[in-house]
């Protein structure tokens, strides 16, 4: 189906009828792009590629071109420095200030509480300081693909995140066995239940289903095409024997982590499916997973589904015939052909044509993370300088996120945010009447009177900025510019006229000149520079609530 | 003529204060509408002082209103011959006009002081939060967080455009919603349906407008008022303030409580052709003054063929009035005060205060000096209109509030008979004109005495008596030392009692 009918189906139109038999609406395949490079092209690279780049950013990035951009994208970046106590007193060991990543709990179970909200201020900040880097994109990717949850020790998530993070855009394959043994993944999906006496194969199960093969259509009974129940059964039994070790533990001389207990390992041949060509397993004790990873992985078509997850994640919902003949398939095979290592394969895609296709350009509509972090970091926010404060500043950007149906460490389902799997509805699950209040409550919130965190109101701070564009004290060049910063398509003139009815209401254009000037020439006049500041405020409010500004 | 404010030998403005009305109504479904000029409206073009005119053809001889074609209203004041709409109102006892409204200081920046008249805020202050925001604030502290309620139902205020009105904004929201169509709650900034392009991106925006129209907490309560209620007049046609005038009388008609709609109309910074050249009738101040009154007047005949017209007054409002001296370009530059107006039958008809006096040598730049502070128009409408204690319109507003007679309890009255609420305020200044040292003589009944001089400006520059003095006569000295020649304005101020009068210095 091509995407204009897929795209008439998704709004419940009857395809055909009147409409002409239209042409796929996008050509363009995974061959690089040589159009031209400019500010849209720039922007809309970082603005998939990152929770919202700054203005600076995009100019940057505008002028050193496509490859360096890309390759700065990909460049290696220090693993961050780990969250800290931000304001506990009563943990003996970790004052604050310190970190707790490797330090024991102790019998008051209250020190739990903090080093949650610890990890979830850390990642916001981590979020708001990515600089121009894909790294916590892919994050956030892997995050929604392996989809751990219900797991609440900060020390396993932290040891969980830690090890996406330094995936991002490695090999798939190794961070799958890495994952599997993984003690938060063992929690979550019962891995460490799973034995020789009492096979446990929820990790199994999802390790075909959702983490690397897909389930195909529904051959025969039991038979999902890629792999079978029986599959199912037989490699439940090769992942037996692990555990792992450190759950909330107050013995300082245990780190969290896993072992292989032999005991509880299955030891007997392990006969698969003619779906992966009747391969037997042989007892390989603690490396017997690894072996099933790369028996998997012989398929290509692992490698297909996780370039549609990642299409998914960076280009658009809909994948159409042009889509997965000319993107998926080519990108598929450049994954294997680079022993699935992320990064050519991802570097393709992001640098095809089809990317910089304009049809492919505006169509997301934003996650609630990308949402709060385009309206805060485009335009500069301080948060205030203390930890604790500011910790809190950023945890009321996570609570805004959790209103807004996307809680970080916690998916809603193994399959991940509804948004990138859920038939027919896709990113349009993170829009209804529960999440739109929320999302103009904080943009209505950033843009005006902020929101208190100790003596300090975190909100957009327009002037500084304002006077990195050009001719800020043109009103049209002012709005034609904060709709390029904002936006990632034209809007029409009526809503620029609009929107200059919010800068200068009732005004003429040269009074915006007049009292920009006037602010410029009495820069210690604060009543004056709050009043230009007010009117920008007001201008960027406006803007945010528009359904544009939704879109990426 | 002048009324004894008296009541058990206290004057009135001197005790806490309840509403005027809370006896009649206890429930109260008073709406509160009003009506923003955008730009600084040219107050001394649309509200004339006959008795200056001699003056002010000297000053603003390129864009004066000949004086056969001004609309008289008393002997001494007419309105600009475009609005005889509003003053029907005047003469049927619909129409409070409070002259030379103001605030010490006056800043002739657009934004800076639209944001003091929006927040209330002192001139010297920035305040983030608008004076009805506060107001509502004061009776809903957790707004937005569990709003619209069972209790609640109602948009508290609806601004008429595309976003919100600063006069309503709160420490954490505004209590306003935007409204451009009450048919169609999709806010103009989101464009007109249709104009999306056959693309992705095109079907994604058309879900999202979609959507957020819907999903308006308010979207029942407004579609539903829109649907049951009706107009009942015809209004001016191309006339985008009767058109936001037009719904609101709809909402009002079809039950919604909202209690405060804001409208605007802009386009008063007439800077240049104010009038065209040669033909002061004509310009874009005339066509903007008939667009306000036309669409006052279909307004209140509106809500009169609805009988609905005694739960609402308007009042409308700009950022500065214009100088007295008009420019080349026959125009006028940004000046000081005007006057405002509050309309509806509940209003005290009548004028406050005494027109401006206009030198017979206006210097560049002057403006007209305020006689009542705009944030004691604000209280005393809170306080008779939404029945705030007096207190409260203190923490409010400002702490030095004096309450104005700008309402009474309803009434049809014609203007002959109203209530004359003020008692004339004898003060002078002599000698008159002076060289460096005036007196000012006044009488006072042992009120609290405010006594202040203001430049042509507008900015008040010394403050010469700020407490309470006995009943009598008394004489205060200004030391105009130093400053430069030409016209200077005493304020004296006695409780609510405000006036303002010229001196010029040699």
């Amino acid at each position: 189906m091509d995407r204009r009918a897929t795209i008439a189906t998704l709004l419940g139109r009857k395809p055909g009828a009147a409409q002409p038999v239209a042409a796929p609406l996008v050509n363009s395949g995974l061959e690089p792009y040589s159009g031209p490079w400019g500010y849209e092209q720039a922007a809309h690279l970082l603005r998939r590629s990152m929770f919202a780049p700054t203005y600076e950013q995009i100019k940057t990035a505008e002028g050193q071109g496509m490859n360096s951009t890309i390759e700065q994208l990909f460049a290696p970046v220090p693993a961050p420095a780990p969250p800290l106590n931000h304001f506990y007193q009563d943990d003996p060991l970790v004052p604050v200030g310190q970190t707790w990543v490797d330090a024991p709990y102790y019998d008051d179970v209250n020190a739990r509480g903090y080093r949650r909200q610890s990890l979830r201020a850390w990642t916001m900040e981590l979020l708001f300081n990515e600089g121009v880097s894909i790294r916590e994109k892919l994050t956030l990717f892997w995050h929604n693909h392996f989809a751990v949850s219900n797991v609440n020790d900060a020390k396993y998530l932290y040891k969980h995140i830690s090890l996406l993070r330094k995936y991002a855009w490695g090999n798939f394959r190794e961070l799958v066995k890495e994952v599997t043994i993984d003690p938060a993944m063992l929690q979550f999906l019962n891995g460490n239940q799973n034995s020789q006496n009492a096979p446990n194969e929820n990790f199994a199960r999802e390790l075909l289903e959702l983490f690397t093969i897909g389930k195909g259509p529904l051959a025969d009974s039991g038979d999902y095409t890629h792999y079978t129940e029986e599959d199912i059964r037989q490699m439940a039994r090769v992942l037996t024997g692990w555990r792992d070790v450190g759950l909330f533990s107050t013995n300082p001389d245990v780190e969290v982590g896993s072992v292989f207990l032999p005991f509880r390992h299955d030891t007997g041949a392990k006969q698969l499916s003619h779906r992966f060509d009747n391969t037997v397993i042989n007892d390989l004790g603690d490396q017997e997973y690894a072996h099933l990873i790369d028996v998997i992985f012989q398929k290509d078509e692992v490698a297909r589904f996780i370039c549609r997850k990642l299409y998914r994640w960076f280009i658009y919902y809909v994948i159409d015939e042009n889509a997965e003949q000319n993107v998926i398939q080519p990108m598929a095979q450049m994954l294997v052909d680079n022993d699935y290592e992320i990064r050519p394969a991802l570097e393709a895609l992001l640098s095809s044509a089809h990317f910089f296709d304009m049809l492919n350009v505006g169509p997301m509509i934003k996650n609630p993370l990308d949402f709060i972090l385009s309206s805060i970091k485009t335009f500069g926010v301080e948060f205030p300088p203390g930890l604790g404060a500011r910790y809190n500043a950023y945890l009321r950007l996570f609570s805004s996120s959790v209103l807004q149906q996307m809680e970080y460490y916690a998916p809603p389902q193994v399959a991940g945010w509804k948004a990138y799997y859920q038939e027919p509805q896709y990113y349009r699950t993170w829009i209804n009447a529960t999440t739109l209040p929320v999302r103009m409550l904080i943009t209505d919130t950033i843009t005006t009177s902020g929101f208190p965190a100790g003596d300090f109101r975190v909100r957009i701070a327009p002037l500084a900025f304002v006077e990195t564009i050009e001719n800020p004290n043109d009103p049209n060049a002012l709005i034609e510019e904060f709709v390029r910063i904002l936006f990632p398509q034209p809007i029409t003139d009526d809503q620029k006229a609009a929107l200059k009815e919010v800068l200068i209401p009732g005004l003429p254009d040269f009074e915006w000149t007049v009292e920009y000037n006037l602010y410029l020439a009495n820069p210690d006049d604060e009543e004056l520079a709050e009043a230009v500041a007010t009117k920008l405020r007001q201008l960027l409010q406006a803007m945010l609530s528009m359904p544009e500004f939704y879109l990426s | 003529m002048s009324l004894p404010i008296l009541l058990n030998g206290f004057r009135l403005s001197a005790m806490p204060r309840r509403s005027l009305f809370s006896t009649l109504n206890t429930d109260n479904d008073r709406v509160l509408v009003i009506i923003q000029l955008n730009g600084g409206n040219d107050g001394l073009n649309m509200l004339i002082p006959l008795d200056q005119y001699d003056n002010l053809a000297n000053a603003r001889l390129n864009i004066l209103i000949p004086e056969v074609e001004i609309l008289n209203m008393t002997d001494t004041l007419g309105f600009h011959p475009q609005m005889s709409g509003v003053l029907d109102l005047y003469n049927n006892a619909k129409l409070n006009i409070i002259q030379s409204v103001g605030y010490p200081e006056q800043n002739r920046s657009h934004f800076r002081s639209t944001d003091i008249w929006t927040s209330g805020s002192p001139a010297d202050e920035s305040w983030t939060t608008g004076w009805l925001g506060r107001y509502f604030e004061s009776n809903h502290a957790e707004f937005p967080e569990g709003y619209p309620n069972e209790e609640f139902p109602h948009p508290f205020a609806i601004t008429m455009g595309s976003i919100v009105s600063e006069t309503c904004q709160g420490s954490a929201a505004n209590f306003s919603m935007t409204l451009n169509d009450p048919f169609s709650l999709t806010p103009l900034t989101q464009g007109a349906p249709g104009d999306v392009p056959e693309t992705p991106y095109g079907e994604e925006l058309e879900f999202l407008r979609t959507t957020i129209a819907q999903s308006n907490a308010y979207a029942e309560t407004i579609t539903e008022a829109a649907e049951t209620g009706a107009n009942r007049v015809d209004y001016p046609e191309g006339n985008r303030l009767g058109e936001q005038l037009k719904n609101v009388a709809l909402l009002i008609s079809g039950g919604l409580q909202t209690k405060v709609y804001v409208v605007s109309i802009g386009g008063f910074d007439t800077h240049a052709n104010q009038v065209e050249a040669g033909k002061p009738l004509v310009g874009e101040h005339s066509t903007l003054l008939q667009n306000l009154s036309e669409a006052i007047a279909a307004f209140q005949a509106d809500l009169q063929a609805q009988s609905l017209e005694q739960r609402v007054i308007g009042m409308t409002f700009s950022e500065f009035g214009r100088q007295i001296r008009s420019n080349d370009s026959f125009g006028t530059d940004h000046g000081s005060a005007a006057p405002l107006m509050v309309f509806g039958p509940c209003v005290n008809p009548g004028v406050l205060g005494d027109n401006p006096e206009i030198p017979d040598q206006v210097e560049p730049q002057s403006g007209i000096p305020m006689q009542f502070d705009f944030r004691d128009v604000y209280g005393s409408v809170l306080m008779d209109w939404f029945e705030v204690a007096e207190e409260e319109v203190r923490t409010l507003l400002h702490n030095d509030f004096q309450y104005m007679p700008v309402l009474q309890p309803c009434s049809t009255v014609s203007a002959q008979e109203a209530i004359r609420f003020e008692q004339e305020i004898e003060a002078e200044a002599f000698p008159n004109p002076f060289r460096n040292w005036a007196t000012i003589r006044f009488r006072s009944e042992g009120e609290w005495v405010r006594l202040s001089i203001f430049n042509a400006l507008g900015n008040e520059i010394r403050v010469l008596s700020n407490r309470r003095l006995p009943a009598g006569q008394h004489e205060v000295k200004f030391d105009g030392h130093g400053l430069p020649a030409g016209n200077y304005y005493f304020r004296l101020q006695l409780d609510g009692r405000q006036k303002t009068k010229r001196m010029l210095k040699l």
